[in-house]
Parts: structure tokens; sequence; C-alpha cells
């Protein structure tokens, strides 16, 4: 994992205003990177700047303050040159209901300019790899969420991207479709050995896939970032790590009711304990 | 888009057919309401003096005449020529305009008003104006369709473009797709149903315009033949013609319904009209 890192974010603001003028911060002073092969979640309570951030590394809005990178470029000015760079799997499929299965799979092959019989050879590829083999000419309305999400994860492989953002992509999903297509993303991301990003709500979930796990609180700042490999090679449990993030979890909700909807926290301040790094009031 | 064109083998011809006769049997109120009325009629012939309701068998006489007789027939195919020309011209200029409507608000800020203010003046006035305006018959009649039914075209156009999910756009974005690349590959699938309606209302619309346009202003057509019908005092010729535009409406409605199924054979059946 060396070279530079192909996410970056540093010091980025991003303040939104409300109908009355007053002003959201969403994002804050907010920093991290996420190295070249790595995996890093990101959880957070509802709020905590999670979307913002993902809709700025996506270039569909700019920070006020700071930059960020993506392999280099700047996702908001330089969004054609990371054209094919990028695969995003998103909460809901996205699935375009006019468009067949083997379609919506190539949907990001044709924004590629891929001739027509390559782009429906390489969709057809990805479409067996999910396990969706048989389902070419369906229409999403004929498909099962999980079956949408699965036809979701081979759109964003199908270009062969060098980043692989996910949002919340389980999020609606019943449990046991969710444990299941996890399993098989998680496997594609080691076949493939993608740098990826995911935002998740569920604290299991982020350890069960990433190497790192970023803790956010509100207004979108790092409160603590938890090495999921690193605990792990110190004989820490699952569970233990999971209850690490969890107290995270914790500190960003304790400053968040005590600061208040919108308001700030410090982040000033740098604790390392019990295998995390702490950015905030609180030592976890 | 999905391509879904009818199969020539054997089992694609049957589910053809199959879907040709639920079609049918879709429209069987309408044939019975069709029966009902004409049973009405015909009673109330014995009743009523010829000039007031001619039985059944003059009208079918007349109605033989204009499909039978070319110098008749011309006239009935003239109102479809100049609904359908002018309808096409129509939707490329409604599309363009609701098209730039729909994507920037400056344009929309100064055409909408302007759009309403047009479609609140009636077709009656711009059929006078037309004919005040315009010496060439086909120019006035097209002027005054084109006036009465693009800004419908623009305003269903634009009304869609501005109501495409927003997660297909960002999808898109988040694909870097560029803005031809977006506006072929999701804006234009997705405002097709918004398009499909505006046809079938302007259709409507338009073959009534043409009427009262050609009634005023021209010396061909259907409206021109019902004018000489009722100078006549011809019921008969009249109730034949109008019956005659209504199987052109019908075809056109036709054309419509099944560009219609092809385009959006994508949707859940509950959700197809």
């Amino acid at each position: 994992m060396t070279g530079p890192a192909p996410i970056l974010f540093a010091n980025v603001s991003k303040t939104f205003f409300k109908h009355d003028g007053t002003p959201f911060f969403a994002c804050r002073e907010l920093s991290f990177e996420v190295k070249a092969r790595e995996i890093v979640a990101i959880v957070g309570e509802t709020g905590c700047g999670k979307s913002t951030s993902f809709n700025m590394l996506l270039g569909l809005q700019k920070p006020d303050v700071g930059d960020i990178q993506v392999l280099g470029l700047d996702p908001f000015s330089e969004s054609d040159a990371l054209r094919g760079q990028v695969g995003i799997i998103f909460q809901s499929d996205r699935l375009l209901p006019w468009r067949t299965t083997i379609e919506n799979i190539s949907f990001g092959l044709e924004v590629l300019n891929i001739p027509l019989t390559q782009r429906r050879q390489t969709a057809g590829k990805w479409l067996e790899r999910v396990g969706l083999k048989g389902f070419e000419d369906a229409y999403p309305h004929e498909l099962s969420g999980g079956m949408r999400q699965r036809v979701s994860i081979a759109r964003a492989f199908a270009i062969e991207p060098k980043i692989l953002y996910a949002d919340e992509a389980f999020t609606a999903l019943d449990e046991l479709t969710a444990e299941r297509i996890r399993k098989d993303l998680l496997e594609l991301i080691r076949e493939t050995a993608i740098t990826t990003l995911f935002i998740t709500h569920s604290v299991s979930e982020a350890v069960d896939i990433a190497q790192r796990v970023l803790v956010f609180g509100r207004p979108g700042c790092l409160i603590c970032e938890i090495n999921c490999e690193e605990n792990r090679a110190a004989g820490k449990s699952t569970h233990e790590i999971e209850q690490l993030i969890r107290q995270g979890l914790r500190v960003a909700h304790k400053t968040m009711s005590a600061e208040g909807a919108g308001e700030g926290v410090a982040t000033d301040e740098v604790v390392r304990a019990e295998g995390s790094t702490s950015k905030g009031r609180e030592p976890i | 888009m999905a391509s879904n064109t009818t199969s020539t083998h054997p089992s694609g011809r049957i589910k053809f057919i199959g879907e040709l006769g639920a079609a049918l049997r879709a429209q069987q109120p309408l044939f019975v309401g069709l029966c009902v009325i004409a049973v009405l009629w015909q009673v109330s012939t014995y009743f009523l003096p010829r000039i007031i309701a001619p039985p059944l068998q003059e009208i079918g006489v007349a109605m033989w005449q204009i499909f039978s007789d070319y110098q008749q027939f011309v006239h009935l195919l003239t109102t479809g020529l100049r609904v359908f020309v002018a309808l096409i011209v129509s939707f490329i200029v409604g599309s363009i305009l609701g098209i730039a409507m729909g994507t920037f608000d400056e344009v929309s800020k100064y055409a909408k008003p302007m759009l309403h203010f047009i479609q609140g003046i009636p077709a009656l006035s711009w059929v006078v104006f037309a004919v005040i305006w315009f010496a060439n018959v086909e120019l006035r009649i097209g002027f005054i369709l084109l006036i009465v039914t693009m800004p419908a075209f623009a305003l269903y156009i634009d009304g869609a473009v501005r109501s495409v999910n927003l997660d297909f756009v960002h999808l898109g974005q988040a694909f870097r797709a560029n803005w031809t690349q977006r506006f072929r590959m999701i804006t234009i699938p997705a405002i097709v149903p918004e398009v499909m309606s505006a046809w079938v209302v302007n259709l409507g619309a338009g073959v009534r315009v043409a009427m009262v346009a050609e009634l005023i202003g021209s010396t061909t057509g259907v409206g021109f033949q019902l004018l000489n019908a009722q100078a006549l005092f011809d019921m008969a010729g009249a109730i034949a013609w109008t019956l005659s535009l209504v199987a052109l409406l019908s075809v056109y409605l036709g054309v419509i319904r099944f560009v219609e199924s092809r385009l959006l054979a994508w949707r859940p059946k509950g959700e197809r009209q």
C-alpha cells in the first residue's frame, strides 16, 4: 500500500444555508485519505456529512474550502478525466427502468463509447459473475431487490474502475439478502484489488468488509479511525473492534448532542487510545 | 432504449395475435356504446323528419361514397395530411422549446408566460387572424395548427424534462456521462411517456382546430365538405364526413398507441395505458 493516496480529503468544509439564511455545516475541516487497494468504511449517524462527502467525491458538489483529490484529480473540475475510473454502487439500485439488465450493466461502458458488441460481451460476463445469467433481457421491475442490487454491482465493476464507492449499498435489502450480496461484493473487491470506500450505518458490516473504519461526527468531521487489520493483528476479536467503533459513535453522538445540530465540534485535539485514533474532545 | 420489435418467429406471431385480440376485447365497451347509439338513432328516424335524422342506410351510402370516390376521399386525405404534417412540425418546434425550457430556467421564465398567453387565445380567434394574415390556404391552416398545438407540446416536454428522476441524473453524472450522453441515455427515455400523452392530447385538439380552420378558410378538406353539407342541408353527408373524421382520428390514435406500446414496453403492465 504505497504511492499517492487515490482518495484524499484535505481540510474540506462545506456549508449549506437553510431557508432563513442560517448556515448548516455539512462538513468542517474534514481530512482523510484512502490508500491504494485499501478498503475503507465510513460510519456515522444520520446527518454527519457522509452523503455530502460522497457527493463531493462524485463531483456532484464542490467543497467551499479544502482540497479533494481522486486519483490526483479534482472530481468537480476535472470530472471528465475521471470517466471510467470510478465505479459506484448507490443505496437505491438506480437501475434505469427502460433498460434491460444487460443494458443497465452496459451503462458505464456506453458512456466510455465502447462498441456495442464488446459492451454486451463485457456486460454478459459480469451478469454471469453476479449470478444473474438468464436474466439478460429482464427489466428492473421484473427483478427482486437483491437481484437489482447485484445488477448495480455488475454495472459498477463492468467499467473496470480503479476506485469503488458504495453508499449504504445494502440498506434497502433484507438482512439475509444483504449478507449474501455483501459476501459476494467483498469477494469481488478482493479479486479485483480495487480501492474501495464505502459508507454504511452498520458497524458489523463495516468491520466485516473494511480494513479501516472512519467514524464521522456532526458536522462532517472525523471523530476517530479504527484500523481493523492492526487491531486484529493485535489479537482483538471482531466483537472488540465493533465495540471500539461503537465507542467512537457514542463520542460522536455526545458531541452532537452537546453542540446541537449543525454546530461544529473542536477537531484540534488528537488523542490515541485503545487502538483508535481519536479526533475530538473525549478520548475513546 | 430497449429494442422490442415483433418477432417473425411463430411464437412471436401468436403473441402478436394474442395482443391484438386483447386490444380488441378492451374496446368492447366502445363497440357496445356505438351499437346503442346506432339503435337509438335508427329508432329516432321513425319519429323525426329526414332532414334532422336521416336513416342509417343513408348515412352508410354517404360514407361509402366518401371512401369509394377518390374526388371525395381526397378531402379526407387532405385533412389527415394537414393534421399529420402540422403535428410533426409542432412536435419538433415544441420539443426544442420544451427541452430548452426544461434545461434552462431563464428560457422557461420568459417562454412559459408567452405559451400560456397563446393558449389563452381561443382557436377561433387564431383562425380569424390567420385568414387575414395569410393568403395561402395551406400556410393559413398550418399556422393555426402550429399555434394551437405547439404550446401543449412545449409545456408537456418542459414538465417532463424537469421531472426526470434526479437519482438517474446523478447516476449519469457519477459515471461522468457528458451532457449529450445524459440527454440520450436518460432524459429522452424518461420523457417518452409525457411525450406520448402530449401527442394524444394534441391529436384531438389538432383535428378539431383543422376542422374549424377548413370550415372558415379553405376550399378543401373535411371542414370544407361539412360547410357544403350545411349549405345543402345534407344531414347524412354532414354525419358521414364527421364519422370519416372520427375514423381518421381513430387510425392516428391507433398508430400513437402502437408506437407507445413499443416505446414503453419496459413498463409493468399495470402502468401501461
